[in-house]
């Protein structure tokens, strides 16, 4: 299904990039933040993406432990690595932001240290897969499931405790002047999830396609 | 009865030392950090930090990431497809 709507989620992607930074460039300047705030509109949707990579690796590695199919583990991999990408952004992105806003480039409070948490267990989950050895995909899907499951956390983190980082409900209260652009970014982000899931997913297809020819190579072998 | 002493003198002992430095702590500021303390939006301008290399930077990682990531996928992809092609040659051989 995601190679079929590749074409379309990749045109949707580059139209996005396209149009978006004029739609920034219009916003008005956030009151306090000033041009600062601008990062706001790669920031947040950087982190939405990272939330649904999580949730994507979660659910196809939940499906591989309990089915085995290999369809699920290769999408597993494919999220959990745009789980670290998108992960890295929102990580870097933010700081920079902060440095103007907060006067500091970091804070241990809850919400930046339960993100820079959530990316370092989907980074642990690469590692285990890379360096696991035979049978790592396995252990891989159970960190990942435990990864998925501290995304609520993650995300209601600003509201439970008190931080320096902006709560949830100031993106619903958000006017139409600084909404437009928002939604559209994060539209245009969701097409570029889209586009790079199934870029990667087609690079697994084709890694273990060409496993299957050595093994078959090897059998040719062993009998001739 | 000597263990319920000692144990209430411990008590007492660990309690009094968090309460202790928590009000420390709440002590107002003396007037020397007082008068040396400047709110960040209050800082006269050519002290501020200047925000467009902030966002440059910002928008930049984020196209530089992108970018390297797409690129390493490309050259992955490329390279496993030839591989399978020789493979496959050498297969039908």
């Amino acid at each position: 299904m995601l190679a079929r709507a590749f074409p379309y989620t990749l045109a949707l992607t580059i139209a996005g990039f396209f149009v978006v930074p004029f739609l920034i460039n219009q916003a008005p300047y956030e009151s306090t933040m000033g041009l600062v705030q601008k990062i706001f509109y790669f920031h947040a949707p950087s982190g939405m993406m990272m939330f649904v990579a999580a949730f994507t690796c979660g659910i196809a590695s939940a499906r591989f432990l309990f089915t085995g199919r290999r369809e699920s583990d290769r999408l597993a991999l494919a999220a959990a690595e745009l789980t670290v990408v998108f992960g890295l952004m929102v990580l870097i992105t933010g700081p920079l932001w902060a440095r103007k806003a907060w006067g500091v480039w970091w804070q241990w409070d809850a919400r930046l240290t339960s993100s820079l948490l959530l990316w370092m267990m989907f980074t642990a989950c690469l590692l285990v897969r890379r360096f696991g050895g035979p049978g790592s995909e396995k252990l891989a899907a159970a960190v990942a499931l435990f990864g998925m499951a501290n995304v609520p956390f993650v995300y209601i983190s600003v509201n439970v405790w008190r931080t320096l980082h902006p709560r949830t409900s100031v993106v619903p209260s958000l006017g139409a002047s600084m909404g437009v652009p928002f939604w559209f970014a994060m539209a245009t982000f969701l097409c570029l999830f889209l586009t790079l899931l199934a870029v990667r997913l087609r690079l697994a297809e084709e890694q273990d396609a060409l496993e299957e020819l050595y093994l078959e190579a090897d059998d040719r072998t062993a009998f001739a | 009865m000597k263990r319920v002493v000692v144990c209430s003198v411990i008590a007492l002992v660990l309690g009094a030392g968090p309460a202790a430095m928590g009000s420390a702590a709440a002590q107002p500021p003396s007037g020397a950090a007082m008068d040396e303390y400047v709110p960040v939006a209050d800082l006269p301008p050519d002290e501020q930090l200047p925000a467009v290399p902030l966002v440059l930077i910002a928008y930049g990682v984020f196209w530089a990431g992108v970018l390297v990531y797409v690129g390493t996928l490309w050259r992955k992809l490329g390279a496993v497809q030839k591989e399978m092609e020789t493979l496959k040659r050498s297969l039908r051989s």
